[in-house]
């Protein structure tokens, strides 16, 4: 290469510098929070469906100025819906861009791996959508759950059917998946509290494709409500297999329903109950929660659920806690956010953290009215709401 | 309804067993055509068998395509897919003595595409899918309520098993294939191409599993990890039943359905599951070659 | 062996020791990279108890996973539930994965070639359940967390984490060991018969070779480096479950094997450096990275059926072999017109 074309190149990367230096020096250096999620592997729907979430905050926050005059930044990784690579990825998001705090899984392996780091390196961890009780144990110094515990959700459809039907009988059909036990184990704790009784519990193992046996002998034992607890598609095949066999619509009280597993359930499940934190049919829809649905709409076709509600809500509850502590400090954030007394933005829902940082917990049953399958729409009114403290059950001792 | 519990619990047990058994039969049976063909362990299988429902659902539920037509382009594109990896992939290990661990390798890494392909697409799409039935209603048989779409499901596969037996023993393609699984020297000396017969057995043996989870889409909700829980069923039915034993992969994948679907009537899930773990050692360590070897 | 190869191969050796000190330092300060080589370094152990079984002796084995995960747990629960040392419960799950694994293989007694493969599936599913619906030892697939780091005992400081370069030196240390047991033996007359046992069992028999008790040997020496292995690697990730030892794992540690070159010292450890890292280096390409990985092992298959290293070995003597015939030719030939 000549001289000459070395002198050009040579001041050309000068320029640049000096430009990028000077870019830099007016930019406002970020809050960066460590979000690593379930992007490919068996989660990929959840951790995609809670990172769309969180985008459209992000969004939101940054667009009215961000948080103490600087941008909020979400680093986002993909842990594979493997703990170890949600390990690494905490590691190189707490050593290498030192983040505030972590936060990201939807799936409760990863999340629990990711704890062990986040309390073993003081890093404060804020648990968007992740059941599990292990989460918040006695002792949990530095992590938070946003989402209520999965043996409380089995807690609340007790004392959901408790109040809808006196003395019913309730029978259980549940994959056994460790989340599937956990809400199992929350309704056989509360049922005879609250004077139900089980008529029948069948547990599908992994990998099962039919239910129809267990579903006619279910029949025979002749409940009231059934509660199935299926995992994926098998979800989906048990409701159907109910209603084949002649159970009525409103005997069936599915532990949660978000829209695509509402919509899998088809028209035939018109007066079904479905347990949810959050609904775009719920009337106590915010006008910011009315704006949350409309954009996510536009953008992904679908209406939000409780998942993707709960990572938006993720953004806004950091924001919050880092204006509360008024520095980007690991130890005054999770101080913050230890005292935060505040409420979801979309509806209004209040949220607080005890002291193993479990929320107070919260669900709503909705009863499905009407459903447009084509167009991936569906109406449901509110049936029940119930608020209640994390161990008002034994909830650490009754799942490990 | 005033109706004696015990027998509706068996109607179901039957009804269950054969749709089950009918459609894990047929997927083993396209498993060990290719594996007692051309000793090629498809690692691949249970992702092939989710491409087709899935690719099904994209049709019908995303194009607005009929259901039985969808299902026919499906089966129908799969055979110029099948052909180019064969060709790409499978071909250049024919004469290979130990091609069977380069081939469970190669398709260990299709699995993996597959699978990343699936959970970047359909995995967030959704995280279940139903395919829209070619009948609706209830059918009733005696007392016991049945969807229809699923006896519609159980008589194409059983049609479908019946139809690739009794090619496989009567119709010329068959018979070669059947005197390559036996000896491909011998076979190669009474005239027979044997280059053709693996293109055709792999091309029939992929085409048989789309097949099968077309199948299962018309009776069952899916979503991703039947790929997995598929393909490991497929494999244990093989074994058992005798890799490249189509009769071997009927009986015992019918057997499979029925015992699937009774012991979980009596037994806790962990019996049942360890129980099929140990028949499986079992036919291993006494008779390795499989109930029905030739 | 010449005195230049005895000589270069103690170099390869050293280099090796000093590449499992020095690789940790150089890494140190970024902690990602440092995790990387820690689970290459485990991997080498766990590639080395497999090149023992499958390059080796011919014992394809899907069971590995299974067996490191029974000195995990075993460990784990010694060492959470019962307060033991972590010096103390490692070696006695490891003596107690390699007795499980002894018993898990007795059925490579019996049974030939891919029939043997069949029921280590088997019998790799069968553990994987025992670890889902015994939560009693392994807490099920909620899996333990927070397992603590190993103490080591520091004169004048006393109990003191192992952590940090520290951790990821001696799980190099270990690594080395690891493929340096595997070294010797394949060196010594056992290594003689398990390869002859791997061309062909019948007539290893019939020269009055013992299979049995070398393919017993294979299967606890195998299993002892899979079982340390995983007692480590439970440490060092600080969480585990059923689905960190399943059929998967066993298939990838069987992979990086086959793909490195069975039969090689080196083969197996250049699987691990190139396969193992894939996952984490490309969580930023994550769309890529099945695909990546997929369409890389297809291309080595068909370009290189023995494996990275074993092709290169493959190549290299041919052109010596080339060489020799070039030479052999030529000196003939001026032999020839010496003779005229």
């Amino acid at each position: 290469m000549e001289v000459r074309h070395l002198k050009i190149m040579l001041a050309g990367a000068a320029v640049v510098a000096l430009a990028a230096g000077t870019a830099w020096g007016e930019a406002a250096d970020p809050i960066k929070v460590g979000f690593v999620t379930e992007l490919t592997g068996p989660w990929s729907f959840s951790g995609s469906s809670c990172e769309a979430g969180m985008r459209l905050a992000e969004a939101r926050i940054n667009g009215a100025g961000g948080v103490l005059k600087r941008p909020l930044k979400f680093l986002v990784v993909d842990n594979q819906t493997n703990p170890t690579q949600a390990v690494a990825a905490a590691r190189s998001l707490d050593t290498q861009e030192k983040v505030l705090l972590l936060s990201g899984p939807t799936s409760s392996d990863n999340a629990l791996a990711m704890y062990g780091y986040a309390e073993q390196n003081q890093l404060p961890f804020l648990v968007p959508v992740a059941a599990f009780p292990q989460l918040t144990k006695p002792g949990t110094q530095w992590t938070f759950r946003l989402e209520p515990d999965a043996v409380g959700w089995g807690y609340a459809i007790a004392k959901f059917i408790e109040q809808k039907k006196p003395g019913a009988k309730v029978a259980l059909m549940y994959s056994d998946f460790a989340l599937m036990r956990a809400i199992a184990a929350g309704v056989k704790y509360q049922a005879p509290l609250s004077k139900l009784s089980v008529s029948a519990e069948i547990i599908f193992p992994q990998g099962s494709s039919d239910a129809t046996i267990q579903a006619t002998q279910v029949r025979a034992s002749n409940p009231d409500f059934i509660v199935p607890i299926g995992a994926g598609g098998f979800d989906n095949t048990i409701a159907n297999q109910l209603l084949d066999l002649g159970f009525k619509p409103d005997q069936i009280i599915h532990p949660f329903g978000f829209t695509t597993n509402i919509i899998g359930w088809g028209k035939r499940s018109v007066g079904s109950y479905f347990g949810t934190f959050f609904d775009a049919n719920l009337d106590t829809v915010t006008p910011e929660g009315r704006e949350f649905i409309k954009d996510f709409q536009a953008k992904f076709n679908r209406p939000p659920s409780y998942i993707e509600n709960f990572c938006y809500t993720t953004a806004y509850v950091i924001k919050e806690a880092i204006e509360k502590a008024g520095t980007a400090d690991r130890a005054k954030f999770r101080d913050a956010l230890r005292a935060l007394k505040t409420k979801e933005g979309t509806s209004n829902v209040p949220i607080e953290f005890d002291k193993n940082g479990a929320r107070k917990e919260y669900i709503y049953y909705m009863q499905l009215t009407d459903m447009d399958v084509a167009k991936k729409e569906y109406k449901a009114k509110k049936a029940f709401y119930l608020e209640w403290a994390p161990e008002v059950i034994p909830v650490y001792d009754l799942v490990k | 309804m005033a109706m004696d519990p015990n027998l509706l619990v068996g109607i179901s047990m039957v009804t269950t067993g054969l749709v089950l058994g009918a459609i894990f039969a047929l997927t083993a049976a396209g498993v060990t055509i290719v594996y007692g063909c051309i000793w090629l362990p498809n690692a691949a299988s249970g992702q092939l068998f989710l491409l087709a429902p899935l690719v099904l659902w994209s049709f019908t539920i995303g194009f607005g395509i009929e259901p039985v037509l969808a299902a026919l382009l499906v089966l129908a594109a799969g055979l110029p897919l099948a052909y180019l990896v064969e060709r790409l992939l499978i071909r250049r290990f024919y004469d290979v003595p130990d091609r069977n661990i380069s081939y469970f390798v190669i398709t260990l890494g299709i699995t993996q595409i597959l699978s990343g392909i699936f959970s970047l697409t359909w995995g967030r799409w959704s995280d279940q899918y139903n395919v829209p039935p070619l009948a609706a209603g209830v059918t009733f048989i005696g007392p016991f309520p049945l969807p229809t779409n699923r006896i519609l499901a159980l008589g194409c596969a059983l049609t479908l098993l019946a139809a690739l037996f009794l090619a496989l023993r009567y119709h010329r393609f068959g018979r070669a294939l059947r005197a390559v699984f036996q000896n491909r020297e011998a076979a190669a000396l009474r005239g027979v191409d044997v280059r053709r017969v693996y293109l055709g057995s792999f091309l029939l043996g992929t085409s048989v599993i789309f097949a099968g989870g077309l199948l299962y889409s018309m009776a069952y909700s899916f979503d991703l990890s039947v790929a997995w829980s598929m393909g490991i069923a497929a494999f244990a039915i093989m074994i058992v039943g005798g890799p490249g034993s189509v009769l071997g992969a009927l009986v015992v994948g019918m057997l499979f359905g029925f015992v699937q679907a009774v012991v979980s009537v009596f037994a806790s899930p962990t019996v049942a599951t360890l129980s099929y773990l140990l028949a499986m050692l079992l036919i291993l360590l006494l008779r390795p070659s499989g109930l029905f070897a030739r | 062996m010449t005195s230049a190869d005895s000589r270069r191969s103690r170099m390869l050796w050293l280099g090796g020791a000093a590449l499992a000190v020095a690789v940790p330092l150089a890494v140190a300060g970024n902690r990602f990279a440092a995790f990387i080589v820690g689970i290459v370094f485990v991997h080498i152990l766990w590639t080395a108890g497999m090149n023992l079984l499958y390059g080796y002796t011919g014992l394809v084995s899907m069971m590995t996973a299974g067996i490191a995960g029974i000195g995990a747990y075993v460990t784990t629960n010694l060492v959470m539930s019962h307060g033991w040392s972590f010096w103390l419960a490692m070696p006695v799950s490891a003596v107690g994965a390699a007795a499980v694994g002894v018993i898990l293989g007795l059925p490579a007694l019996r049974l030939r070639g891919f029939y043997f493969v069949l029921s280590s599936l088997v019998i790799q599913s069968a553990v994987t359940l025992v670890f889902v619906y015994f939560p009693q030892f392994t807490n099920g697939d909620t899996g333990i967390t927070q397992i603590p780091h190993p103490r080591l005992w520091l004169p004048g400081e006393g109990a003191v984490e192992l952590k940090g370069a520290a951790f990821e030196i001696l799980l190099g240390l270990l690594a080395f060991a690891g493929v340096g047991i595997v070294h010797l033996i394949v060196r010594s007359r056992m290594g003689a018969f398990i390869m002859a046992i791997r061309e062909d069992d019948l007539l290893a028999e019939e020269l009055g070779i013992d299979v049995t008790r070398y393919k017993v040997l294979v299967f606890f020496i195998g299993s002892l480096l899979m079982g340390v292995g995983g007692a480590f690697y439970a440490s060092y990730v600080g969480f585990i479950s059923p689905r960190s030892f399943d059929v998967l794992v066993s298939l990838n540690i069987w992979l990086m094997v086959a793909f490195g070159g069975r039969g090689t010292i080196l083969g197996p450890i250049i699987g691990c450096i190139i396969l193992v890292p894939i996952p984490f280096v490309l969580q930023d390409l994550y769309m890529l990275k099945d695909i990546f990985y997929g369409l890389l092992i297809i291309v080595v298959t068909v370009a290189m059926p023995a494996g990275v290293y074993g092709t290169f070995l493959q190549r290299r003597r041919a052109r010596e072999q080339a060489a020799v015939a070039a030479l052999e030719t030529s000196r003939r030939a001026a032999e020839r017109i010496a003779a005229q």
